[in-house]
């Protein structure tokens, strides 16, 4: 299904997406995180009890409770986004997530060992094995993401950025995804003023929005983003969820720099908001 | 005499409204500029209508609504501004394809003017080029013009900017003019060198010493490039009204100003300014204030203002 061609500023690239690759990435992540998790777990069995097979406290009886919290260890990492695709594994923000999980996991594998086996086991046994699923699993996450972003960017890419306008903000945009290698890659640039500009940091300036479409239908985005020109904001939506990508605006369109805006909640209502 | 009307632009300006039309087709009071202009061409003189591979089908289309005869769509093979021959270029192709030995109309498509074209016509006088001219009396807003400077008979071209920084008048060229036969070779010629520069040939005339004389009108005169210039000459040419189709499903909608609705419309419970709705489109408990909502639309809740919506928009706040 893959078929990858050049592109270029007078000729358009023909580009099928590999729709599949992002999925199968995430369930070999999955599915290494739980391999992860009872390797974590096991570890600390053996640091604590020793490298013998214990029958005061049997290791099978042990990874059973393991088994049994791992997808829900999973499934809190899930909820707080630790696998969404703009996480940045190395950020703060993720690692408390990490943490957060693993204590949530802890925890559930001290109520579900007791309520299966009705017994408690060593405290050191749960610092041991809490500590070692925080590092292992932050230490696993940031070198699955680097490898991940790779592949996701790999020609064709995965997640094709179109990106709307030629100014200052777009290029540091642009930037700002190649040199993080972000799994976004810009594919093209479409300019409303009509650039004189062949590329913006590499990427090449296609046209004005008359060939939106044509852009669209040829290298098929998955995001596009709009970096100047408010006033085809209704318009660049609407082409938009005609085409199933996801729409993004730059909060410089709005006036908005500084990084002090936010999206927020109230009463049901989403609202964005700028700090003084 | 030979008509040519030059409709072979990409009107980037004017999008999401010509994602689909070219510009010259652009509905204007209930029909396409095209049709407005074609309409005041006289029926003994063929017509040539230019324009690019990109709307070559919705020309065709056009041609068909159409009941005169002596249409000939004659198609640029280009998809981009960036392959476009040039204006002037597409007038020279076609003179040198067709062998023409007229006297040549010279059209715009995208300029809309009031007055009569017999009587354009009827003011040329072979060898002297004709020029319509119509004075904007604002001096910034000449700049962006073609401007013409004349003689002390108020009708002797003696001058021909494009777009000065300073006008020396406030005369507008207005994309209509007659080109005599005799002075075809040089438009060939020139457009070689400058194929994107219409107004550029009526420089070189003076240049060589060929007689150039304008017409001047007062009827309306639009060049229709831009969201605004699209709504002000709906506001001029329809005036305080609505105008609608008699098929469309008006209630309890109020209306304000130049309001134009196409057909098989739908508008119930809402609020319109100045706002042109063209084919198919329903609107519902909106507030909609100088908007152009191109074809099947769907709107419903929403209060909008100096907005342009594409063809087949669906904003509904339930």
């Amino acid at each position: 299904m893959e078929r990858q061609c050049t592109v270029g500023r007078d000729e358009i690239a023909v580009v099928y997406t590999p729709l599949m690759r992002r999925p199968l990435l995430l369930i070999a992540w999955l599915l290494t995180d739980l391999v992860l998790f009872v390797g974590a777990y096991a570890c600390a069995y053996f640091l604590r009890v020793g490298f013998i097979v214990s029958t005061d406290f049997p290791l099978d009886h042990y990874l059973q409770a393991v088994l049994i919290v791992a997808p829900v260890w999973i499934g809190a990492m899930l909820i707080a986004g630790v696998f969404r695709l703009t996480s940045i594994q190395s950020s703060k923000r993720n690692l408390i997530m990490i943490v957060g999980s693993c204590v949530i996991g802890l925890s559930l594998f001290t109520l579900a060992y007791y309520f299966v086996f009705n017994q408690f086991f060593s405290r050191l046994l749960l610092v041991y094995a809490g500590a070692l699923s925080v590092i292992f699993t932050a230490i696993w996450h940031l070198a699955f993401d680097q490898w991940q972003r790779r592949v996701l960017r790999k020609d064709p890419p995965a997640f094709p950025v179109l990106v709307i306008g030629a100014n200052r903000d777009a290029e540091r945009f642009i930037k700002l995804l190649n040199e993080r290698q972000s799994p976004l890659k810009p594919v093209a640039v479409l300019d409303p003023a009509g650039s004189a500009q062949k590329e913006i940091a590499g990427v090449a300036v296609l046209g004005k929005l008359d060939r939106l479409e044509e852009t669209i239908k040829q290298l098929r985005p998955k995001y596009l983003v709009q970096c100047s020109n408010l006033e085809h904001t209704l318009n660049l939506i609407s082409v938009c969820r005609n085409h199933g990508i996801t729409y993004m605006l730059l909060p410089s369109v709005l006036g908005v720099v500084g990084g002090s805006e936010r999206s927020i909640v109230i009463e049901g209502q989403p609202v964005t908001t700028v700090e003084p | 005499m030979q008509s040519f009307i030059l409709a072979g632009g990409f009107a980037t300006r004017l999008w999401p409204l010509t994602e689909r039309r070219a510009k010259p087709l652009l509905p204007l009071a209930g029909k396409p500029i095209l049709t407005h202009i074609v309409e005041q061409i006289p029926s003994e003189i063929p017509v040539t209508v230019s324009t690019n591979a990109v709307f070559e089908e919705s020309f065709h289309t056009w041609k068909k609504s159409i009941t005169r005869s002596n249409i000939t769509i004659r198609i640029e093979q280009t998809r981009s501004d960036r392959e476009k021959l040039g204006a002037l270029g597409a007038v020279a192709e076609w003179l040198e394809q067709e062998k023409i030995h007229d006297d040549v109309l010279l059209l715009t498509g995208d300029n809309y003017f009031g007055f009569s074209l017999n009587t354009f016509i009827a003011q040329y006088h072979s060898p002297c080029s004709l020029l319509a001219v119509s004075d904007i009396g604002d001096p910034v807003r000449a700049a962006q013009f073609g401007i013409v400077s004349v003689d002390a008979d108020g009708k002797t071209v003696t001058g021909f900017e494009e777009k000065p920084a300073q006008p020396k008048t406030t005369l507008a060229s207005t994309g209509c003019s007659i080109l005599p036969a005799g002075i075809l070779p040089e438009v060939i010629a020139f457009a070689k060198r400058k194929p994107d520069n219409v107004g550029g040939i009526f420089e070189e005339l003076l240049r060589l010493g060929q007689r150039v004389e304008c017409f001047r009108f007062i009827e309306p005169w639009f060049d229709i490039g831009s969201f605004e210039s699209y709504l002000e000459a709906t506001r001029v040419l329809v005036g305080e009204r609505v105008m609608q189709d008699e098929t469309n499903k008006m209630q309890d909608a109020r209306c304000n100003g130049s309001v134009v609705i196409g057909t098989g419309g739908s508008v119930t419970k809402s609020k319109l300014t100045d706002t042109v709705l063209f084919d198919r489109c329903m609107v519902d408990n909106c507030v909609l204030s100088h908007c152009i909502i191109d074809d099947d639309c769907i709107l419903k809740g929403v209060d909008l203002s100096g907005q342009m919506l594409r063809a087949g928009t669906k904003l509904m706040r339930e």
